[in-house]
């Protein structure tokens, strides 16, 4: 069975036992559709998966996540050591796919905050709003035009045009 | 006799046009054509009277579409049903920390069986993929660099022209004959 999202990450505000209420003798609609929901859909997937589980061999395999040596990087090659500006080269691409995941988590918890909240959204989920807004703004400074033919070298220069932009400022 | 049967025609017209005696229909009564009597209608015990029904041929519709349900099938049904053994019987593995002093294989980094398995059969290790490539790039890099010095050195030993290129033989000093020239005036 595939897991839950992790509770830590993605709290669930505490939950409050409601006082029944109930003013009208009819029956609880929401009630219904929620058992109709669970005998007809949940039960029989969970028992099929769980039936799946079993006839699996118990014998699982694992796989690993797998980690990368860091090697110099573009600034510290020398010139026309093309064989270290490949392998700099392939250290910024792999950076770059973590920085994209990184900030999809990012949006995935704003997404979840203001599921959670509801309207009030702006005010409650104040932390990762601000933790949005800085790492998209990071994003953008880093990679932001670079397009689809990104490269480090790209990349160094785009940071090189920042620093001379911010030391004109100063 | 033949007012007789003037007034029988005209009794059997007027009974087929009478509007209670047949079914009304707009046409009959604009044109006033009388409406053909049909077969009675009759219940049979099978599907009624079998009609030659006149449409444009469907043969080759049906004729592509039962060849592509057959193509489509023939290594669908094996290939789905392959896939379900696998996920069912195999399953997915499960993520777990690289044990200490252990080097994973590189197919063991893909969590699908059937991707392990191509991985593992018809793939190379990307370890061995980026020493091809930094390879390739080595041997590229020496060309290009060969390249540039034999152009350094082709321009120095032309400038200078000491070396053991761009040397024009000349004839040899022994070969030639001074005995014309020893006596001049002559």
């Amino acid at each position: 069975m595939p897991k839950d999202h992790d509770k830590d990450v993605y709290p669930e505000p505490p939950s409050r036992t409601p006082v029944e209420d109930r003013q009208s003798s009819l029956p609880n609609p929401a009630l219904i559709l929620s058992k109709l929901f669970y005998y007809s859909v949940d039960l029989p997937v969970t028992t099929f998966r769980v039936c799946l589980a079993c006839l699996s061999s118990g014998k699982k395999s694992h796989y690993y996540h797998q980690k990368f040596r860091r090697v110099p990087e573009l600034t510290q090659c020398q010139e026309g050591d093309y064989v270290c500006y490949y392998e700099a080269e392939m250290q910024w691409r792999r950076d770059y796919k973590v920085d994209q995941e990184i900030v999809k988590v990012i949006q995935e918890r704003l997404r979840a905050c203001q599921q959670r909240e509801g309207p009030s959204y702006s005010q409650n989920c104040y932390k990762e709003l601000q933790q949005f807004e800085q790492v998209s703004k990071a994003f953008q400074s880093r990679y932001g035009d670079l397009g689809a033919y990104a490269s480090a070298r790209k990349c160094l220069m785009k940071q090189k045009e920042r620093m001379m932009a911010e030391q004109q400022q100063a | 006799m033949v007012g007789m049967s003037f007034l029988r025609t005209a009794a059997a017209f007027t009974a087929r046009l009478n509007p209670l005696k047949r079914p009304c229909q707009a046409s009959n009564l604009l044109s006033r054509t009388v409406a053909r009597s049909e077969q009675v209608v009759v219940r049979h015990g099978s599907h009624g009277k079998r009609m030659f029904i006149i449409k444009p041929t469907d043969f080759y519709d049906r004729r592509f579409l039962h060849l592509l349900k057959y193509y489509i099938i023939l290594t669908g049904i094996p290939m789905a049903a392959l896939v379900t053994f696998v996920n069912v019987f195999i399953g997915e593995s499960e993520l777990a920390e690289i044990p200490e002093g252990y080097e994973p294989e590189h197919w063991e980094y893909y969590k699908h069986p059937i991707t392990r398995w191509i991985a593992r059969t018809f793939y190379d290790s990307p370890v061995k993929d980026y020493e091809k490539m930094m390879a390739l790039i080595q041997i590229e890099a020496e060309k290009a660099e060969m390249r540039q010095l034999q152009l350094e050195v082709r321009r120095h030993m032309r400038e200078k022209g000491d070396g053991p290129w761009f040397q024009i033989q000349t004839l040899d000093k022994n070969l030639i004959d001074h005995s014309p020239k020893s006596s001049p005036d002559n």
